[in-house]
Parts: structure tokens; C-alpha cells; sequence
């Protein structure tokens, strides 16, 4: 399933709602709509990602992006990830770095 | 023990992965494999194809570049191997990221070596050989066996 995204900022959160799949051909995408709320400061990063039904490694790395350009103090929530995805994200410990919930606001 | 294959070409482009993970996934389903093992499957060969194409052909200064997805079923396992004649590289030898590295804030991390990890980690087996000018990546997953959670 091709990748989409879409975002929205709200109060200041910047929301993402990611679908489909995000590998190396579909990062420059996220990456640009990441780039697109930044502009805003948002002062904490929402990722709807219930639709999104596979992450490779250059999805952690817009993480990482994410991170690096809105500032360390911007907490990243993941709202609903499937299982897969929790699975990647405990194995290369970017678990203990972002925020898993069931929705949003907590 | 009859074995059954498959080969399909690529053009080493980074579009073409969607449509290794849908035939892959379909392939999974076929055998049995549970959705943990299809998508590790799908993972795996995602990252050392991405690998592949970007640093093995594009990086390398190859534009034409192609390469084979072999999928064989045999008794209980299913074997993929990728076969390029890009540049060498065996992720075997590759750095893995440590603990350390892992645990790191986010906005600190050198995030090399992850796709390797993450292949490695996917799959039953991995195995990398160099013959004939041409790198083997294979992956194999065993379906007879629940795989630990």
C-alpha cells in the first residue's frame, strides 16, 4: 500500500496522520511534511499511525529527523501502532524514546 | 524433498520495493507463514534490497543496475536470496549498533547500521556469500516452527 500523509497543527501539537507503507522510496515525503510543521514550532508531535502498516529503517530515521529539528524537549506521542511496528521499535530501542498510546490527548 | 522456485528481476530502484513486500507477502500467505514471520520477512529484504540499490548501484555510480529475488520453498523453510553484481559489501561484517547505541536520546543518535540490525534480527537465518562476482543475500524462515515472541 502506497504511503500517505497528511498533517494538521493544533494548538501547537503538530498532528500527522501516516498511512500505507514507509520505506526508503516514501521517507522524503514524511520528511517533507515534518519539515512543513516545524516551521510552526509545534510543542509536541502527534503520529496518528493506526493505517500505517509497515516502517523500515528510514521511518526511524524521520524520527530521528523529527527529533533533531523540532528540538529534544518536543515529546513524540505514537498513537495505535500495529504490532509489527512496536516490535521494530523495541529491537532498535527507539521504544524508550517516544510516547506509545492509545489516543490522543493522553 | 521437491523444492520449488522462483526468480524475478528488479531494476535497482528504490520503487520497486513495494512490489517485493506485496509478492512476498503473497508468498507468505501461501506457505503458511504466520503475519510476524511475513512481515520480518518483508523487513529484512526491504533493508538489504534498500542497501543494495542505493549503495551497491547508485553510490557505486551503476544506473542500469539489476538484480534477482530467488524464492524457494523447500520442505519447511523458505529460502530469498538477493543477487546482485553491485558493489561487494557483507552485512555480516557490518558494525552493529550497541546497546549503547540504542539506548542514546533520540536527537543524539548516529543512526547507521540499523537496516542491517533490523535485517539480521527479522529472519530466521541470514546468510551473505560473495561467488562470481556477485553478492548473496539470504534470508531464511522456518515455518514449522512458533517463532519466540
Amino acid at each position: 500500500m502506497s504511503f500517505t500523509v497528511s498533517s494538521e497543527i493544533v494548538n501547537k501539537v503538530a498532528i500527522l496522520s501516516l498511512g500505507g507503507s514507509l520505506d526508503s522510496s516514501s521517507a522524503s515525503v514524511f520528511q517533507a511534511e515534518i519539515q512543513k510543521v516545524a516551521g510552526e514550532s509545534p510543542t509536541e508531535m502527534v503520529l496518528q499511525v493506526s493505517e500505517l502498516t509497515f516502517m523500515a529503517s528510514a521511518g526511524l530515521r524521520m524520527i530521528v529527523f523529527a527529533k533533531q529539528k523540532l528540538g529534544p524537549s518536543v515529546q513524540i506521542y505514537l498513537v495505535k501502532p500495529q504490532d509489527q511496528i512496536i516490535d521494530t521499535l523495541q529491537m532498535t530501542g527507539f521504544i524508550h524514546s517516544v510516547h506509545i498510546v492509545d489516543k490522543y490527548p493522553v | 524433498m521437491e523444492t520449488q522456485t522462483q526468480t524475478r528481476t528488479y531494476a535497482a530502484s528504490l520503487d520497486v520495493l513495494e512490489p517485493i513486500r506485496e509478492l512476498l507477502t503473497q508468498t507468505g500467505q501461501e506457505v503458511g507463514l504466520n503475519k510476524k514471520q511475513t512481515y520480518g520477512l518483508c523487513l529484512a529484504v526491504d533493508e538489504i534490497a534498500t542497501n543494495v540499490i542505493r549503495h551497491g548501484y547508485d553510490e557505486a555510480g551503476i544506473t542500469d543496475g539489476k538484480f534477482d529475488l530467488i524464492i524457494e520453498k523447500n520442505g519447511n523453510q523458505l529460502a530469498v536470496t538477493i543477487v546482485d553484481d553491485g558493489r561487494p559489501f557483507n552485512p555480516l561484517e557490518h558494525i552493529l549498533p550497541t546497546e549503547e547505541d540504542l539506548s542514546m536520546p533520540l536527537e543524539e543518535r548516529a543512526i547507521g547500521g540499523l537496516g542491517v540490525m533490523m535485517a539480521r534480527q527479522s529472519v530466521d537465518e541470514f546468510n551473505y556469500e560473495f561467488s562470481e562476482n556477485h553478492n548473496r543475500n539470504i534470508f531464511i524462515v522456518k515455518f514449522s516452527n512458533e517463532i519466540e515472541e
